[in-house]
């Protein structure tokens, strides 16, 4: 295969081409990717902010009927995995599952460990920094991000249920998304991406043979037939026509050296019986 | 006299001899050397291969990200490292690509799988090794191979015209005409 011309013609190109497509499009993939990740923690972002503000009535009256109402509406939305809010202890006080109530969270645990690595835990963080993606209990993918709940004037000096001043953190709110459907999108993309390929691939291998063929492999096959044929008989034809320039040079080249041998041959042979007519 | 001219061309036609001895010795150490050279393609390739395996299980003999990233700061993000690496195998592709149409001696492939380990660290650095693991891996088969394929053919082309030289050289004992 790598002997003859269409191999050589085609394995560094198929290979060069093929290789190349499939690397942009594993990059540009992890490009799509993150920038999805991303977009995905951004929305869950502003999504706890739109929860945190929408409770902070609630909160600051301590109406705690309506937060664990609003806390259950939001959670039973579709593609919300869960949405919890944790006091200062750790211990969840609100959440859209009623089986997590007073349970108490490792402050190891992924999410947690982020703010909660040194002796004085990070009272600030990113929003990159506060997201985090695991599978729940169902198998199912969930990209869930944390949000400190800070403490605000109205919170300290409220009549009902005062903070101290100097506590930052009154407690935080932790919602989980699903990522089903992103994963089905990267999916999808996926699937596209590899059907481009091959379809790139075919058409640049096809077309490369096709004009190699056309261009190259027919015209010298016919100089083959027509070399093969000259050397077989005497009466050779003439070069065949509309043949490349370049091979149209070799086939004149050829049948010039061939007519001169011939005709010397013929001179040369009619000589010899010339003088063996004449005895000398 | 007739004794001087006849140990003179005795000496001439040894002289001969042992020029196309020392030729034919010449033509086919160049045909060892182009068979050594043959495989320099392969052993870079399987060299990335090591390094790809060691990669994939996370460059366990490295000390954590997070411990260099303190040391030397902030690594370049994936997006940067991703669009460099395609300006990168774009650009060997396509030297690559030249030097087999120009028919030249190149030995570059254990560059490659140098630059290759250090896009590998540089992801692992960046902490995005794992989503791009694929991507470097792509690269290095098709540039390391396209590079075994030039140097195969560039060495397979040259130990033919080698051995038709020699044959040459036996039947007439004359150098080979040059190209």
């Amino acid at each position: 295969m790598f002997a003859t011309l269409v191999g050589k013609a085609l394995v560094p190109v198929g290979l060069a081409v093929t290789g190349f497509m499939v690397v942009c499009c594993l990059i540009l993939y992890s490009v799509i990717r993150e920038d999805l990740h991303r977009g995905e923690i951004v929305h869950a972002s502003n999504l706890a902010d739109t929860i945190l503000k929408s409770a902070r009535y609630a909160m600051h009256n301590s109406d705690r009927e309506m937060l664990a109402t609003i806390i259950r509406n939001v959670g039973g939305q579709k593609g919300v995995d869960h949405v919890r809010i944790f006091n200062k202890r750790g211990i969840v006080t609100f959440s859209a599952t009623a089986g997590e109530l007073n349970r108490q969270v490792d402050k190891h645990a992924e999410g947690c460990i982020v703010c909660h690595r040194g002796t004085v835990p990070v009272t600030t963080l990113g929003t990159m920094e506060q997201a985090r993606s695991f599978i729940n209990s169902h198998g199912m993918g969930v990209m869930a991000i944390t949000t400190p709940i800070y403490n605000e004037p109205e919170c300290s000096s409220a009549a009902c249920h005062v903070h101290l001043p100097e506590q930052k953190i009154l407690g935080t709110l932790d919602i989980g998304l699903s990522r089903t459907e992103l994963e089905k999108s990267l999916a999808m993309l996926r699937i596209e991406m590899l059907i481009f390929t091959v379809m790139s691939l075919i058409l640049t291998i096809g077309g490369v043979t096709a004009l190699l063929r056309r261009n190259v492999f027919l015209p010298l096959q016919r100089l083959r037939h027509y070399v093969e044929l000259s050397a077989e008989d005497d009466d050779f034809p003439e070069p065949p026509p509309h043949l490349p320039h370049d091979l149209d040079i070799i086939a004149t080249s050829y049948y010039n050296a061939k007519k001169d041998s011939v005709g010397s041959r013929r001179n040369s042979e009619s000589i010899d019986v010339v003088n063996t007519e004449h005895g000398v | 006299m007739t004794d001087i001219r006849e140990h003179q061309l005795s000496t001439d036609g040894n002289e001969t001899r042992s020029n196309a001895d020392i030729l034919r010795q010449e033509l086919s150490d160049e045909i060892n050397r182009l068979n050594r050279f043959s495989v320099r393609g392969i052993l870079a390739l399987s060299l990335f291969l090591v390094v790809s395996l060691l990669a994939w299980r996370g460059f366990f003999f490295l000390p954590a990200p997070d411990t260099v990233t303190a040391f030397l700061g902030k690594p370049p993000s994936a997006r940067i490292i991703g669009i460099v690496l395609l300006i990168y195998t774009f650009s060997a592709l396509i030297l690559s690509l030249s030097r087999m149409t120009a028919g030249v001696e190149h030995r570059s492939s254990f560059s490659h799988v140098g630059y290759l380990t250090a896009f590998f660290l540089f992801y692992y650095f960046g902490k995005s090794l794992e989503d791009n693991y694929w991507a470097v891996f792509g690269a290095g088969i098709t540039i390391l191979g396209v590079e075994s394929y030039r140097i195969w053919a560039f060495c397979s082309e040259g130990i033919a015209k080698n051995r038709e030289d020699i044959a040459y050289v036996t039947r007439t004992g004359r150098p080979p005409p040059q190209e």
